[in-house]
């Protein structure tokens, strides 16, 4: 039985944790959950005795099986804490990459436990060793041994990881965001690999996250956090059903669901692929399946002419795919070895209709990002057709820490597409005024005080970041936007916030939005149509709630099941 | 991503600008005027140790020393300068253009880069200077051209680096055209890495123009010069200890200033 | 394997860029050399003659390569400087042999003392949780990258010469003579040379492992039981001597700079002095000989700390 009382932590003054009381029983998954600052690392990491030596134990105490590991107004112990490190608790992190030795074998780093805590012979050890990979989910375990960190994939890297915690039997296993590093399919076996474990071992589990659904998936308990306290805590039925704190429901509402059903725009009359397909589409690319036909990207202006080859359609497109293939090239090119070149993207045929949201779901490395950039005229080197039908398609990107230009002002900032677009079309051309004004207008549309008007983005926090990207996109009125994963830096409840807005705009503005994103439920609450993708070829696409009821590949239904 | 001291005034920074300051005030200062004349001599006061008089002391010729620093300060400083404007202009334009665009000349520029790097810097510029011959003018194209690589590097890192930062694809997104991309949104960007590098090649400067002079290639005579003080006082160690203190210790309090205040301005980014 | 033939290749062909860059700057840019060697007095034909024998009537290219293969062949051409006899222009081969040990040892000694002195202090550094050491360090360590080593040089013969008197400047014995006596002789150059690299190094390696405390590897060692003696160790010394073993690589430039000064302080006969009297001289053939040999060492110690790095670091040699 491991207890925390009464707890509270501080760093150079203000209190990051505050009177936490949490109880853990034995076989006990206790989920702590939670947005960025509320606490549940730091207290997470006090309980391991791993929080940094800056930090004081202002008030309460750790319990472990009846012994006072910690206690407020004394100094850590360490040597009393490295008995229970590794032997009696161990720790699973959200990053295995880093979280791992780069230059030491990883069986070494296994080995490592038993080499402090046991005095097992090197054949036991290693024995040992091994069969604990095995007991994880690692094939091949001789070779994982052997191996250095970079060698291996995420997932392998976590089971590693996992194998380092369980390897003593400790009674106490922490882990802190152990999946939110990996891609889904990868996040589904590592929970039911930890809930395995739990059950066999009966151990207790601390499950730390911030994501309110993994919780509800694997913990019998959770406890809710909010600037350092346990607001609720309760039975996981108990917390999703009769939730009694407003931040609890808040959180709960926050996270999308797919409850609700979703209709889309098209009420399911959307046109059919193939139907409205442009004439004159054979002069681009002639001879299909030979070697290379180069690439075009029409950059047709929104004019009558070009609107007019869809009259009549209830949903004229905003850009159009046709069998487009996108490569890259590999490795540097210098005297030695030529770059190679490799299809990201194969044979791509779609269209993004006017007003709609598709999404964009797939797992790393599948060609989500290289498509989306292409689309944007990024990735030039394509063949097939890339048609659109507005002018200059823009882009919301994850990281609100980077997208926006730290040396200049946030007026500044909304004002360049102007500026941009007057110096490349002089018909845009407008006085310092209304740019101005239409700044400020934008400003206000994205939800901000005007005061942020003079301010950097290193004086706004992360969510007021994308406001500003998304009215820094949307400034010049264009008819598709890409978003790539524009709310999966954030934390839950600014997350919905961010998507409110978003559909907000899209109904103000007719947009169209590529919606890019690994998250199943944002996807499900933004997006009209849904589109896999698999290798690099797009496998399903199809209108959202149909494509949730009736999955046609197998792939996507283990995509969606995830959730 | 944010460091603690991040944007806060720090002691470095104190200690640097008291340090700098008052080298550049006396450096400035010995361009106009010296207490004594640099080339007065007084057979009466050879080798006088230092006094409220000379405070430095004075000279195998009775001359005064702390004048004589004064001028020979100026000379460094100007000279400096005058190779980090060049070299630190030259690195600029040309680390943006090959950052940004990449391409053959990119790596043509970078190889030479690499190689000039990898070569000790007096050695470089003394080869130069042997071309060239010796005197002022020389050394300043000399130590201009050899600085020029460690520039084009820094800079240039920081323009690959921002080439492809997400706010910088935005603005190709809207059109930006490329000068101003490379003017206007990445160059702002880069100031406080650059500022920092301007400051570690003024000391690589200084250090190679007195290391130059001290080998007797470089300034030469009536331009004053602190590594030829040096050499002339090695003699004169046992005697006149002050005599070769004196500059040297001059040219450690201008270098160690400017590093202070560089690694000051490092901590405060 | 691929990967050493791609380095040598790459270390021929910089080798070959800069003999030629050598070339053009001290045979073809420079003009004519006669009048140089034999004054305005001499006749034109003695010019003539001379011209001939020094080949410089054939077109650059021929004599790009007649010098080249010379090199290889270890005839590094002729001192316009120095004589061997009457008749006789001194062998370039001749006069570096004799001054090489020197420089060597010097550079070899620095080296040394560096690794020796600011590897262990750099750990210490990084260890110590004392607020005073750190403070103390990080100053002592800042005033003594700012000093020069010529006047460093100085410092050094001022301090052990003058006041210790623990060895009398100005009484070098060559290497023939005494061995012994040559090496203690030489410790205080190297001493010159070494400190300010000394520091550097130290700070780059406290730095390079405070850095790496804060990975997150070293909080999984903690959280299996570790004490910091083990974390430090066992886990961080290895990662953060990765980024030193390049820094030190890169210093080998900066040696080979420092001993051609610290010579001149000392008055060591090494090819650093001859050097500065071959460029004060105007005697371009010795002073082409010596950059292309002091492009060599450098190039080929990047050489080695490249394949020594390979060696270390898994990341990058086990794919």
């Amino acid at each position: 039985m491991i207890k925390i009382e009464n707890l509270s932590v501080a760093f150079d003054g203000p209190e990051v944790v505050k009177n936490v009381t949490l109880e853990l029983k034995d076989g006990e998954i206790l989920g702590v959950v939670g947005e960025s600052g509320s606490g549940k690392s730091v207290t997470a990491l006090t309980l391991m005795g791993l929080v940094a030596d800056t930090a004081e134990i202002t008030s309460g105490r750790i319990v472990f099986d009846g012994v006072v590991l910690r206690e407020a107004g004394k100094p850590i112990d360490k040597a009393l804490y490295r008995k229970y490190q590794g032997a009696e608790m161990s720790m699973v992190f959200q990053e295995p990459m880093t979280s791992l030795n780069p230059t030491v074998r990883v069986g070494r780093q296994v080995e490592e436990m038993l080499r402090l805590h046991t005095d097992f012979s090197k054949e036991k050890i290693r024995e040992k060793v091994l069969e604990t990979f095995e007991a994880v989910g690692l094939r091949d375990v001789e070779t994982v041994y052997a191996s250095y960190p970079h060698q291996l994939s995420g997932g392998m890297r976590q089971r590693v990881m996992i194998a380092m915690a369980v390897i003593l039997h400790p009674d106490l296993v922490v882990c802190d965001e152990p999946t939110t590093a990996l891609d889904v399919t990868i996040q589904n076996q590592i929970i039911e690999l930890l809930r395995t474990i739990n059950t066999k071992e009966q151990n207790s589990m601390l499950f730390i996250t911030h994501d309110l659904n993994l919780a509800r998936r694997i913990c019998h308990r959770i406890a809710v956090m909010k600037d350092g306290r346990v607001v609720e805590l309760g039975k996981t039925e108990d917390i999703f059903e009769h939730p009694e704190e407003t931040y609890t429901r808040e959180l709960i509402e926050a996270v999308p669901s797919r409850l609700k059903r979703r209709t889309s725009v098209f009420q399911g009359k959307y046109p059919a692929e193939g139907e409205e397909r442009h004439s004159g589409q054979e002069e681009t690319c002639p001879a299909k399946g030979e070697k290379r036909c180069p690439g075009r990207i029409g950059e047709s202006l929104e004019t009558e002419e070009a609107v007019g080859g869809v009259e009549g359609q209830a949903f004229p497109p905003v850009v159009e795919v046709r069998d487009l293939s996108v490569f890259y090239q590999d490795g540097t090119n210098s005297l030695f070895s030529r770059k190679k070149r490799h299809a990201a993207v194969q044979g791509a045929d779609f269209s993004i209709y006017r007003g709609e949201s598709l999404g964009l779901v797939g797992e790393s490395g599948c060609g989500k990002t290289t498509l989306s950039r292409a689309i944007l005229g990024m990735n030039r080197d394509i063949t097939g057709e890339i048609r659109h039908t507005t002018v200059r398609p823009q882009m919301i990107f994850q990281d609100p820490y980077s997208s926006l230009n730290p040396a200049k002002t946030i007026g500044w900032l909304l004002q360049e597409p102007l500026r941009a677009a007057a110096a490349l079309d002089k018909s845009r051309a407008m006085s310092r005024e209304d740019m101005e004004a239409a700044a400020y207008d934008m400003l206000r549309r994205v939800g901000m005080e005007e005061a942020y008007f003079h301010r950097r983005p290193s004086q706004l926090s992360g969510g007021q970041r994308q406001r500003v990207s998304i009215g820094q996109a949307l400034i010049t009125n264009p008819g598709l936007v890409v978003a790539d994963e524009p709310v999966s830096a954030l934390d839950v409840t600014i997350q919905a916030q961010i998507m409110e807005l978003m559909q907000k705009l899209q109904q103000e503005m007719q947009l169209s939005y590529l919606f890019i994103s690994h998250d199943i439920n944002v996807v499900y609450k933004m997006c009209d149509r849904i589109m896999v993708m698999k290798d690099g070829e797009i496998i399903e696409i199809g209108e959202t709630q149909e494509l949730f009821d009736n999955p046609k590949q197998e792939y996507t239904k283990k995509l969606l099941a995830s959730h | 991503m944010k460091k603690p001291d991040s944007g806060k005034w720090n002691k470095y920074l104190t200690a640097g600008l008291i340090m700098t300051g008052l080298a550049l005030l006396f450096g400035i200062l010995g361009l106009f005027w010296t207490p004594y004349s640099t080339t007065a001599m007084s057979a009466s006061e050879k080798f006088a140790a230092p006094s409220l008089r000379h405070i430095f002391g004075t000279d195998n010729f009775g001359r005064d020393i702390f004048s004589r620093v004064m001028k020979g300060l100026s000379t460094t400083i100007v000279i400096g300068s005058l190779v980090v404007f060049f070299s630190a202009s030259a690195g600029i334009l040309l680390g943006a253009l090959t950052g940004y665009f990449g391409g053959l000349v990119d790596e043509i520029v970078m190889r030479v880069t690499d190689a000039v790097n990898g070569f000790p810097s007096i050695l470089l510029a003394l080869v130069l200077i042997s071309l060239l011959g010796n005197g002022r003018q020389n050394v300043i194209l000399a130590l201009g051209i050899v600085f020029i690589p460690s520039y084009v590097r820094i800079v240039r890192s920081e323009f690959i680096r921002l080439r492809d930062a997400d706010y910088i694809g935005r603005a190709r997104l809207m059109g930006v055209g490329r000068i101003r991309i490379l003017f206007v949104h990445i160059l702002p960007n880069i100031f406080s890495v650059f500022w920092v590098s301007v400051m570690i090649g003024f000391n690589n400067a200084i250090l190679a123009e007195s290391g130059m002079s001290y080998l007797g290639i470089g300034v030469q005579p009536p331009d004053a010069s602190l590594g030829k003080m040096l050499s002339d006082a090695q003699g004169y160690l046992q005697n006149a200890p002050w005599y070769a203190l004196a500059p040297g210790l001059t040219i450690v309090w201008v270098v160690l200033g400017f590093s202070l205040f560089s690694e000051g301005i490092r901590r405060r980014v | 394997m691929n990967f050493f033939i791609k380095k040598i290749i790459t270390l021929i062909m910089t080798l070959f860029l800069v003999s030629v860059g050598a070339f053009l700057a001290f045979q073809i840019i420079p003009g004519d050399v006669v009048t140089s060697i034999l004054g305005t007095e001499a006749t034109p034909e003695r010019e003539e003659q001379l011209r001939e024998e020094l080949g410089l009537n054939d077109p650059p290219v021929v004599r790009y390569f007649n010098w080249a293969g010379g090199v290889l062949r270890g005839d590094l051409g002729r001192s316009y400087q120095y004589s061997k006899n009457m008749n006789e222009m001194m062998p370039v081969a001749e006069l570096i042999g004799d001054k090489l040990p020197v420089t060597l040892w010097l550079a070899g000694l620095a080296m040394v003392l560096i690794i020796v002195v600011s590897v262990p202090l750099g750990v210490l550094w990084a260890k110590s949780g004392s607020r005073f050491l750190d403070a103390a360090l990080g100053v002592a360590t800042q005033a003594t990258m700012a000093v020069p080593s010529f006047f460093l040089g100085i410092l050094v013969t001022f301090l052990f010469g003058v006041v210790l008197k623990w060895f009398a400047p100005g009484s070098y014995v060559s290497y023939r003579q005494d061995f012994g006596g040559f090496l203690s002789y030489l410790v205080f150059p190297a001493l010159s040379i070494a400190l300010p690299k000394i520091a550097m190094t130290a700070r780059f390696l406290r730095n390079s492992m405070l850095t790496e405390m804060k990975a997150d590897y070293v909080r999984t060692a903690y959280s299996k039981g570790c004490s910091r003696q083990r974390v430090m160790y066992g886990h961080v010394l290895r990662n953060a001597m990765m980024p030193v073993v390049t820094f030190l690589g890169m210093i080998i430039a900066e040696i080979v700079a420092g001993s051609i000064v610290v010579e001149q302080v000392f008055g060591l006969p090494g090819i650093g002095r001859l050097l500065i009297s071959s460029i004060n001289n105007r005697d371009f053939p010795v002073v082409e000989i010596l950059i292309l040999y002091i492009t060599f060492v450098v190039i080929f110690v990047y050489f080695l700390v490249d394949i020594l790095y390979r060696v270390i670091d898994p990341r990058i040699s086990g794919k």
